[in-house]
């Protein structure tokens, strides 16, 4: 029998393939979507029972035959198929294709069971998931051992041996360990390759009881057993010392999956590195370089659903020899109007590439994908783009024409010029602190502002990007932070041998009585700086991104005269101390100043030595994480009456939930560090939001909008334990003197308890620092003692200071 | 950084009051009425207006405490204010009933307004005196006073897993001092509220425990009298010929820690009471004044 020949193969049946499929049955296009599992959207149907499926970018339009809006899992899923059989999308199962050859009007595949297949083009929309990972031990089929979790609610009592350390075996143990026995087996003897709000949850679990975890320990083989009354199947593990048979109703592998690059490679499609991350270069109609073999969806860089599902509505226009507009024009042609002298879209793009160097590299797709989140600026001349101290972290390019940095909020003679195609606004980005200048507008300026999760996500993903917005930090930050008075080309000798280099929480940057080589200028994180005492390590103070340390041993060409540590995960930039001994021989008036700011250092250190106290409570901060606060609830116990009238401020403005307890929380000498929001220079909580609804306003605050979908990331994540899960309802409001003078009603400030039924959404509640209030924060404004001040770090050591003294 | 409300804005309204009772001395002392000075003067009548004007005021800080909306001031300046001219008041007042006083409204409404001031006088001093009492007596110890009870409950347990293994007589013994533990009386469930309701649920936790554990619970053929936590001590010392010395040692540091826990939590207890009673006295004394000072406007208007 002669081959089945089709005008379009799409291969893969997630949300991009289902996409193409989709359009391709509905234009009546001869097709064939072809699906390796015995069902539609494999990977999707691996999410857990009940996920809230996501539908980002929100500004981007979906253009399918199929819908899609953000809901569960089983409501995006009945949809897509009761589409597939509308549409009459012809779809074969359990077809997974083992080769692809050919090439444009010419495919040849061949499918598992040795079916082979022709076709004219060839869309590629396997995903990233790949192959499941088996256990690869005897056994490793039995049916007790799966590969895939789907309702952890439907095993109880069990006996459960769960196997891998990544984020779905811990997400699994977890879930599982509400109604069973959970062992969870990690080769190694640490979990570190899984999220830290997963890691955290599952250690606790672990030092709980919760969950037995066995580190170092592989699995040898699994058996079934038939005798009565015992469990169903046993599996051998084998640690370092010896090997453990533990009887099991089940085994739940999650050892990840085989990446797909090999069988992309086989098909002809090159990829421009050998970076594991790596994505097949594409024309900006998504085709290889193989003719009429296009690659979509996540495979091509997409990971999200709604961009995967227009990518297939494209490419079969694109096949189909019709030219349409990418979905996202329209925003795009939006957010160009502020230039009215541009055309279109296409020209827009290319003058961006012609333009702004650190962009330049971005392929087409991958720029209209990073513009769809920046907003392009037509700031009038003089406008202020941010100011000095501004909370703001976005990173700007100029597209055109020039602004002013002024450095120095006093003095507005001295303003560098930045040029078209430079960029600024990168300080803030890397270390998590204010503006360190004002920025104006100059003449016909446009800019390009982008949110910092965009700008991460492709520092993170393009190579050349990272590269030069790093060198430019360097370079930048030496300048103004050590010797503002040298021109930058002197500095170019210190500037070749930076480095940047990370520390652990409690890492040593070095050590009392170390040879002094090298200066540390302390671009995100924070440190201390101690001494040993009597035998003890004192710290004496505390020094914050932006800042350096290690000059005092360069300057007097002696030992380290204190140890220098990381009190939360720092990054420094490390200058060679040979360098720095040069620059400084050439520049007498930095040595001087340097040399100044040393003296009154070492004068006020050994006044704190003689002290005492101090080191004690700037420990007593630094562990509490002040180090990366930017600003914080403080007590002061000797003035607090207990009376919560904090609390009851706060529940009160902020929808009857508190977000600060005040009794928890440890005390030193009085003060007491309640548990409340610390507003982290990086926020912990910000790390893993899948809708992007945690922020820093303006001043500061970090907050929580109302796109907040509940899934709990950020309280797993927060180390501070400082939010929480509250039901998203609006209390009625309080009448004060109803209640006062006739008790009746809700007492105000009190705590709102709703049903907390399955059904009730919670959403979650953190501290804003009443950013939508007038006259700041409401539990301070209600201390009626004084006891409740919020203060910044830099208040907190002059605090320190005072109560030593 | 911190600054008490006594010593708020530099003792701005310290100075406020200063003024404001310095200015009515002197015009006391300057004014010559006709008739020994009273309320009924020109003076008489300034002077009440303001201090009826200064009560209300002062009663409105009730409102104010619970207006979390509000951005009119810091409560920590209301609160200043408050207590400062508040102080006012009391000189304020008597200069305007000239000295006189009788049995009659007029003279009650200045007795409860004295009582008022004289409870908050004292309500000042806690708030001064109690805050760093409680945190030195919480060192080193659960922050939470749930924690604390918890781990009294949790001396309990072992005391009496210990007892068990000593017999009836020792078990029974502890058994008893257990129950003697009052972890505070009803007083200071209805003051305390919220701290009340967990030291009921524990001790019926406590209760349930000792429902499981392994004695009958039947009375003793002699009944042993004893009074206060040192007479068990001395009982259990005793025990030390007949039961194993490491036993006997082993229950002896137990039942002494949890002695040094039960004063401490007491301690806290009665701190947290003393920082909040008082303003009972004072809420009431203060709507109680406010029914006498509204009679005795009316009846000064009325019987004019």
């Amino acid at each position: 029998m002669p081959p089945s020949s089709y005008k379009i193969a799409i291969i893969g049946s997630g949300p991009g393939g289902l996409s193409a499929a989709g359009r391709a049955a509905d234009l009546g296009v001869s097709h064939v979507l072809l699906e390796a599992a015995p069902q539609l959207s494999n990977t999707v149907q691996r999410y857990q029972k009940g996920k809230f499926v996501m539908a980002e970018p929100e500004v981007l339009p979906l253009r399918s035959s199929l819908a899609f809006e953000a809901g569960t899992r089983e409501r995006t899923l009945s949809v897509w198929e009761d589409t597939a059989t509308r549409l009459r999308i012809n779809v074969r199962y359990n077809a997974e294709v083992k080769a692809l050859s050919g090439e444009h009007g010419n495919f040849a595949l061949t499918l598992q069971d040795g079916d082979r297949i022709q076709a004219q083009n060839v869309v590629l929309a396997i995903g990233l998931q790949g192959n499941l990972r088996k256990l690869g031990v005897p056994g490793e089929d039995l049916s007790f051992v799966q590969y895939q979790l789907d309702d952890p609610e439907d095993y109880a009592d069990e006996t459960i041996v769960v196997v891998g350390a990544g984020d779905s075996a811990i997400e699994n143990a977890l879930a599982l360990a509400r109604q069973n026995t959970v062992i969870i087996v990690n080769r190694r003897d640490e979990f570190n390759r899984a999220k830290e709000g997963n890691l955290k949850a599952v250690r606790r679990a672990i030092d709980a009881g919760g969950i037995q975890c066995m580190y170092q320990s592989a699995p040898l083989r699994v058996e079934s057993v038939e005798a009565p009354g015992s469990k169903p199947g046993v599996i051998v593990l084998k640690s370092p010392e010896s090997e453990a048979a533990v009887a099991c109703d089940r085994v739940i592998a999650r050892l990840g999956a085989a990446p797909p690059r090999k069988f992309v490679e086989s098909c002809g499609v090159a990829f421009p590195n050998k970076d594991p991350n790596a994505v097949p270069a594409l024309s900006d109609r998504y085709e290889s370089n193989v003719r009429g073999l296009y690659v979509i969806g996540a495979l091509a860089g997409y990971p999200l659903i709604k961009q995967a599902m227009n990518q297939g509505y494209e490419v079969i226009e694109y096949i189909e020899g019709r030219a349409i507009e990418p979905a996202d024009e329209p925003v795009l042609r939006e957010k160009f109007r502020v230039m009215p002298q541009l055309p279109n879209v296409s020209v827009a793009l290319a003058m961006i590439t012609r333009n702004i160097p650190v962009l330049s590299g971005l392929t087409t797709l991958q720029l209209r994908e990073f513009l769809l989140d920046s907003q392009v600026l037509a700031p009038k001349p003089g406008d202020i783009v941010f100011r000095y101290k501004d909370y703001s972290n976005t990173l700007f390019c100029i597209l055109h024409g020039a602004v002013e940095v002024q450095r120095d909020s006093e003095d507005s003679v001295h303003k560098v010029p930045l040029r078209q195609g430079e960029f600024f606004g990168e300080m803030s980005l890397i270390s998590g602190r204010r503006r360190n200048a004002t920025v104006i507008a100059g003449k016909s300026c446009y800019l390009i502002e982008t949110p910092r999760r965009s700008m991460n996500k492709l520092i993170n993903s393009v190579a050349a990007v990272r590269r030069i917005i790093d060198e430019t930090f360097l370079r930048r930050a030496i300048q103004t932070q050590i010797a503002p008075e040298v021109p930058l080309e002197a500095l170019d000798d210190l500037v070749h041998t930076a480095r940047i280099e990370q520390f652990d929480s409690g890492a040593v940057l070095f050590k009392e009585g170390d040879p002094g080589d090298c200066l540390h200028l302390i671009r995100k994180g924070s440190v201390t700086v101690s001494r040993d005492i009597g035998g003890r390590e004192c710290v004496l103070s505390y020094v914050a991104a932006g800042n350096y340390v290690g000059e005092m041993a360069l300057l007097t060409d002696s030992r380290r005269f204190a140890t220098v540590r990381a009190s939360i995960a720092t990054e420094t930039i490390r200058l060679d101390g040979t360098a720095f001994k040069a620059l400084l021989g050439k520049s007498p008036k930095l040595r001087n100043k340097l040399e100044e700011t040393a003296r009154k250092l070492l004068a006020n250190e050994s006044a704190k030595v003689r002290g005492g106290g101090t080191g004690d409570m700037v420990s007593f901060f630094v562990n509490q994480g002040l180090g990366e606060a930017t600003d914080v609830l403080l007590i002061d116990e000797s003035l607090c009456v207990r009376c919560d009238n904090c609390e009851k401020a706060c529940a009160e403005t902020h929808q009857g939930t508190s977000r600060l307890d005040r009794e928890a929380g440890p005390t030193f000498a009085f003060i007491h560090v309640p548990t409340s929001c610390r507003h982290c220079e990086h926020p912990h909580c910000m790390k893993d939001c899948p809708p992007d609804a945690i922020h820093r306003a303006p001043n500061g605050e970090v907050y929580i909008q109302d796109t907040c979908i509940g899934c709990g990331n950020c309280e797993e994540n927060c180390p501070y334990d400082v939010i929480q899960m509250a039901v998203k309802e609006k209390p009625k409001p309080v009448n004060l003197l109803s209640w006062l003078l006739f008790g009746k009603g809700r007492r105000p400030g009190d705590e709102i308890v709703a049903e907390t039924g399955k059904s009730a959404q919670k959403i979650a509640t953190k501290c804003d620092m009443c950013k939508d209030l007038t006259g700041g924060p409401a539990c301070v404004r209600a201390c009626p003692t004084g006891a409740a001040i919020r203060v910044s770090p830099e208040q907190l050591m002059t605090m320190t200071r005072k109560t030593a003294n | 950084m911190h600054v008490s409300f006594l010593a708020y804005r530099r003792f701005e309204y310290l100075k406020y009051s200063l003024a404001l009772i310095g200015l009515s001395v002197i015009t006391y002392a300057l004014h010559d009425p006709s008739v020994p000075p009273n309320g009924g003067t020109w003076l008489g009548y300034t002077l009440g207006t303001v201090g009826a004007a200064l009560i209300f005021w002062l009663l409105w800080f009730g409102v104010r405490k619970r207006q979390y909306h509000s951005h009119l001031g810091q409560l920590t300046g209301w609160l200043s204010a408050h207590v400062y001219l508040g102080f006012a008041l009391l000189v304020i007042a008597t200069l305007h009933c000239g000295f006189q006083f009788d049995w009659n409204v007029h003279t009650l409404s200045y007795v409860l307004m004295v009582l008022v001031i004289i409870s908050g006088m004292y309500g000042v001093f806690t708030y001064a005196y109690y805050p760093a009492r409680l945190t030195q007596n919480r060192a080193d110890m659960g922050i939470r006073p749930m924690t604390m009870l918890r781990e009294v409950a949790d001396l309990d347990r072992r005391c009496l897993k210990i007892a068990d293994q000593m017999g009836d007589k020792v078990h029974q013994m502890i058994l008893r001092s257990i129950e003697r533990t009052k972890l505070g009386a009803s007083l200071w469930r209805n003051v305390l509220g919220g701290v009340g309701t967990i030291l009921g649920d524990l001790t019926d936790e406590l209760k349930s425990d000792v429902g499981r554990s392994q004695l009958p619970l039947r009375p003793l053929a002699t009944p042993i009298m004893q009074q206060g936590g040192e007479m068990t001590v001395m009982y259990v010392a005793n025990q030390f010929a007949s039961a194993g010395a490491d036993q006997v040692k082993e229950l002896l540091d137990l039942i002494n820690a949890k002695k040094a826990l039960v004063t401490r939590v007491q301690d806290d207890l009665r701190y947290h009471t003393l920082m909040s009673v008082w303003r009972y006295f004072h809420v009431a004394l203060s709507i109680a004044l406010l029914a006498a000072l509204i009679a005795h406007v009316v009846s000064v208007f009325f019987y004019w």
